[in-house]
């Protein structure tokens, strides 16, 4: 604890410095003059007694400083120097401080706020236990399939299956459509996160006719059972079964991608699709083994996968599982876009560092001068690097300072504007690593180059120095040389992230302008989903929507059809079929269709052009001939030679014989499943014809003027008059789909659009230095010139000559590197090719002009140089 | 008259023991009591003492307060810690070691 001590009386003496040196002066002071004293009596002058004491005594100075040192302080009181001198000078050019503070914060706060995201998205560990063991199959599998594979891998260590399925509950005031999680009893096993109260599935539950047991979410918990700490063996009414509650998960619990607000077993819930092997509806999570790699358990399920085709051809034919590895999996979407930003982020964070550099060495070279008297004054080489980092770094961590706060903005910013995708990473915020390290390279190039000046001034011959100096112009061509690489680099860099920008912003108003197939305007949607347990068959169905839609209709200014799936709802039903008259085709490899059902004239709500024969009309009903209407893409790739209409179409596979449908017309293309998404072939068929009663879903689809919260209530009422016992759910408009559908082009175009404008700032705040910079060096140069009869005109083309030939090889350098660097952009472009040469033209004129512009203003100053002056400027 | 200067080191030594003998004492007085007590041969170069006394203040060996001379004048006034005592004690030791090791390689002819 003796160090302790001696710490408290060095921070004492520090504070109360002023009176130590006091004291010390005073004491000195007393022994001069007492020994002086002793002198004079034994008989000296007054001259030689005092000189005799100095003598005994010493070099007071010198002693006083050694007794500085003694406290260990000095350090710190040149330090205090330092920024009293720093502050001083940043004061006297307010300019160059707010340039310089300002480029630090921007580079600073913005690749912070970036980072961050990027670093809780893509870096962060999923909330599991190892969670590196967890994998997902990238397709689709059947409960029979996954219970195959449970029993024969031997890579995998558990492992199950979940398809998400509205259920509605109905123990509330209104009846309310929940999200279940059908589960097999492996896959809550599989994530290790033991509930919070009670159990999970057990496998001996998980079989057909086992008990109606659920585990609850913690929000169902929470919302629904009142966070009661009983609610363990409360029964809930679910689609009309009542449902134990076995056990709660904690908060913290999710599925990877599904919301699910209770989990069943799927033998219990839907013991119809259970059994079946061809229907591949369950997503499928998986735990590796400890010590197996991805591609053992690649190898492992390619031989189960050729296993199941052998056994099952019919079904399992094209088995191609994929394993991929949780974590990438979950990311897959964004993945591509974050790391183009990322790379934005690097690119904006040079250009703010070379532009601080750029910045410093300007400085640095015109206070070359006071420097180099500050070193034949006697200044230590140390001293004036010490004085140097000083400033530089006072800098830095004031433009630190303003990034910070950035960078918090920046990060919330994010947030708010973050695509569907991110939506489930809810804790995103800014990293307080990620700040130190961008910091760190920011006070790093401070460093470096605010160390030039010193480091020149150290080297420099005085006496030559300070007659140059005389003369104004002491830049060496090293630095000169250095400055103009960086002003280059500048271009070079912007016009990469410009192109980047330019890019993404051409795809996204390709993709605001493309077609939807439909008029989205004035459409609200909702979801309604009829209980199995009151409407199995297709005729009460059919009864319930005839209801519906007319009370619906009765209401005024109103036209209200149905369709199974909304277009850019984001959900899709798909079915094998066959050609009435084509060669058959093998089991197993028939082509694909999109099948939607639909009641009311739901192309006339729509507003989806008919391109050939007729839409659906009040006649298509039940013991009517089977009728159906395609798309355009249905007719392009299976009636290119034949005219579509009179054909017939059945779903493949029939037990009985086959029920043909007739095509009785055409209809336009829809973007279902995405604006910047394929368009697949389509089969519009109406409902009451269906054979499938399965399909107990639908979505309205309602045209009206004005759609208030009123309304919806409204119609709310009419579709609880026809049945109280129906959920409502998923209102959105129309418009609000589409904009869903372009969030993440947004979001992407937004980001690097913001990139891109602080690149070009900054860019021509870098070459608006450097030109400003060496106008005022050529002063001299330039008055002579005009002295000897150059006009304006030469004055003008030799500055703007002078800073055109630097942008002019940034922008070439850059535009290879655009050409090289906006490939990796493939994937997030909408119908534009990387290397789009209008964008390139229009960018590298964007950017000639900026830097014209940036050159202009210094250009002018030379212009209107009176040559007088400028001579005598010397 | 021929005056040695200190061997680099024993300052610390000098006015710890200078103290130890004579209580409190200031700057001036340490300087004069070691010149005399050293029959005027060690001859410190009198500003020296105070950096040392400097130091010996943060190591918590000495303590400081103000007071008057007998010439009516304002002085700093030193005065040994315990902490300062068990400095000189350990110096000590260490200093007969060193001196006691040199006489006697000296002494080996």
């Amino acid at each position: 604890m003796n160090w302790l001590r001696e710490l408290g009386r060095r921070i004492w003496m520090l504070a109360r410095r002023r009176q130590f040196d006091a004291d010390l002066e005073e004491e000195m002071r007393l022994h001069l003059e007492t020994r002086q004293q002793e002198h004079l009596q034994w008989g000296m002058q007054e001259d030689d007694a005092r000189a005799a004491a100095r003598r005994r005594f010493g070099s007071v100075t010198a002693l006083r400083e050694m007794s500085h040192m003694a406290w260990g302080w000095e350090w710190f009181e040149h330090f205090a120097q330092d920024i009293h001198y720093s502050l001083r000078m940043l004061r006297k050019s307010p300019g160059f401080a707010a340039v310089a503070g300002l480029t630090l914060a921007l580079g600073i706060g913005a690749n912070t706020a970036i980072f961050s995201v990027i670093d809780s998205v893509l870096l962060s560990p999923l909330p599991y236990p190892d969670p590196q063991q967890l994998v997902a199959m990238k397709q689709n599998d059947s409960l029979q399939n996954v219970i195959d594979i449970q029993r024969q891998t031997r890579t995998l260590s558990q492992g199950g299956g979940v398809n998400i399925e509205s259920m509605d509950y109905t123990g509330g005031t209104q009846p309310i459509q929940i999200l279940a999680a059908y589960v097999d009893a492996g896959l809550l096993e599989t994530f290790r996160v033991p509930p919070m109260l009670g159990r999970i599935i057990s496998p001996d539950e998980d079989v057909k006719g086992g008990p109606r047991n659920i585990v609850a979410s913690y929000h169902f918990w929470q919302d629904f059972l009142n966070s009661d700490p009983h609610a363990l063996g409360k029964t809930i009414p679910l689609s009309g079964s009542d449902y134990t509650v076995i056990g709660v998960m904690p908060a913290g619990f999710a599925l990877p991608r599904e919301h699910a607000d209770v989990f069943v077993s799927l033998w219990v819930a839907y013991p119809e699709a259970a059994p079946y092997r061809g229907v591949h509806f369950m997503r499928t999570y998986w735990r590796l083994k400890p010590g197996v790699t991805l591609s053992q358990a690649q190898a492992d399920l390619s031989t189960i996968d050729r296993r199941l085709a052998e056994e099952y051809p019919d079904n399992e034919r094209d088995r191609e599982t994929l394993v991929v590895p949780l974590q990438q999996w979950l990311t897959g979407d964004v993945r591509p876009a974050l790391l183009v930003l990322f790379g934005a982020v690097g690119l904006v964070l040079l250009i703010a560092c070379a532009n601080f550099a750029g910045l410093l060495m300007a400085r640095a070279i015109a206070r070359q001068q006071e420097f180099v008297i500050r070193a034949s004054l006697g200044a230590g080489r140390s001293r004036l690097i010490r004085q140097a980092l000083t400033e530089s770094g006072f800098l830095a961590i004031i433009g630190g300072a303003a990034g910070l706060l950035l960078a918090k903005w920046g990060t919330g910013f994010l947030v708010s504007l973050k695509p569907a995708e991110l939506e489930r990473f809810t804790g995103i915020h800014m990293d307080a690593h990620v700040f130190l390290f961008v910091f760190g390279i920011s006070l790093l190039t401070g460093a470096v180059f605010g160390l030039i000046p010193a480091w020149s001034a150290a080297r420099a011959d005085v006496a030559e120095s300070l007659k140059e100096g005389a003369r104004g112009s002491t830049a060496s061509p090293f630095s000169q040389v250095l400055r103009q690489l960086l002003v280059t680099a500048e271009f070079a860099l912007a016009l990469i992230l410009l192109v980047g920008a330019g890019l993404l912003m051409k795809g996204f108003s390709r993709l605001r302008s493309v077609n939807p197939g439909f008029n989205q305007t004035n459409v609200t949607t909702m979801h309604l989903q009829l209980p199995a347990t009151r409407y199995a068959e297709i005729p009460p169905q059919t009864g319930f929507r005839r209801q519906v839609l007319a009370r619906l209709n009765s209401l005024p200014g109103v036209d209200a059809a149905m369709v199974t799936d909304i277009p850019l709802g984001g959900n899709y039903l798909s079915h094998s079929f066959v050609i009435d008259g084509r060669p058959p085709v093998p089991v197993g490899a028939e082509p694909e269709t999109q099948t939607l059902s639909v009641m009311g004239d739901y192309f006339r709500v729509m507003q989806i052009p008919i391109r050939a024969g007729r839409s659906f009309t009040s006649m298509d009903h039940e013991g009517q001939p089977l009728v159906a209407v395609v798309n355009e893409e249905m007719v392009r790739k299976f009636f290119q030679h034949e005219n579509p209409l009179g054909a017939r179409i059945d779903w493949s596979r029939r037990a009985g014989p086959h029920q043909w449908m007739t095509i009785i017309g055409v209809a336009q293309d829809v973007k279902h499943s995405g604006l910047n998404q394929p368009v697949d072939p389509a089969v519009y068929a109406p409902f009451p014809q269906s054979d499938e009663a399965w399909r107990r879903w639908m979505t309205l689809a309602i045209r009206t003027p004005g759609a208030s919260a009123k309304f919806i209530e409204e119609v709310k009422k009419q579709v609880w008059s026809v049945d109280s016992q129906i959920p409502v759910s998923e209102v959105h408009t129309m418009e609000d789909l589409m904009g869903v559908s372009l969030a993440q082009q947004r979001f992407n175009m937004l980001l690097l659009g913001l990139f891109a404008a602080l690149a070009l700032i900054l860019a021509a705040v870098g070459i608006y230095g450097m030109m400003a910079y060496r106008v005022g060096q050529r002063m001299h140069e330039i008055g002579i010139h005009i002295a000897l009869g150059a006009q304006r005109r030469d004055v003008l083309r030799l500055v703007l000559g002078d800073g055109a030939k630097l942008a002019f090889f940034g922008i070439a350098i850059g535009i290879a590197g655009a050409i090289v660097l906006s490939r990796v952009m493939k994937s997030l472009l909408f119908e534009v090719k990387p290397t789009d040469p209008v964008t390139f033209s229009l960018v590298t004129i964007l950017l000639a002009i900026v830097a014209l512009a940036a050159c202009y203003i210094p250009a002018r100053r030379a212009m209107r140089l009176d040559p007088m002056v400028a001579l005598r400027y010397e | 008259m021929q005056r040695d200067e200190i061997p680099p080191g024993t300052l610390y030594l000098l006015i710890l023991k200078t103290l130890a003998r004579s209580g409190e004492m200031h700057g001036y007085e340490i300087a004069n009591s070691i010149q005399r007590t050293s029959d005027d041969v060690l001859q410190v170069e009198e500003g020296s003492l105070y950096p040392a006394l400097q130091r010996m203040l943060i190591k918590g060996w000495v303590t400081a307060k103000w007071g008057t001379t007998a010439g009516n004048r304002r002085a700093r006034y030193y005065q040994l810690t315990p902490a300062g005592r068990k400095q000189l004690t350990l110096a000590m030791t260490q200093f007969e070691r060193v001196i006691g090791a040199i006489t006697r390689v000296i002494a080996a002819v």
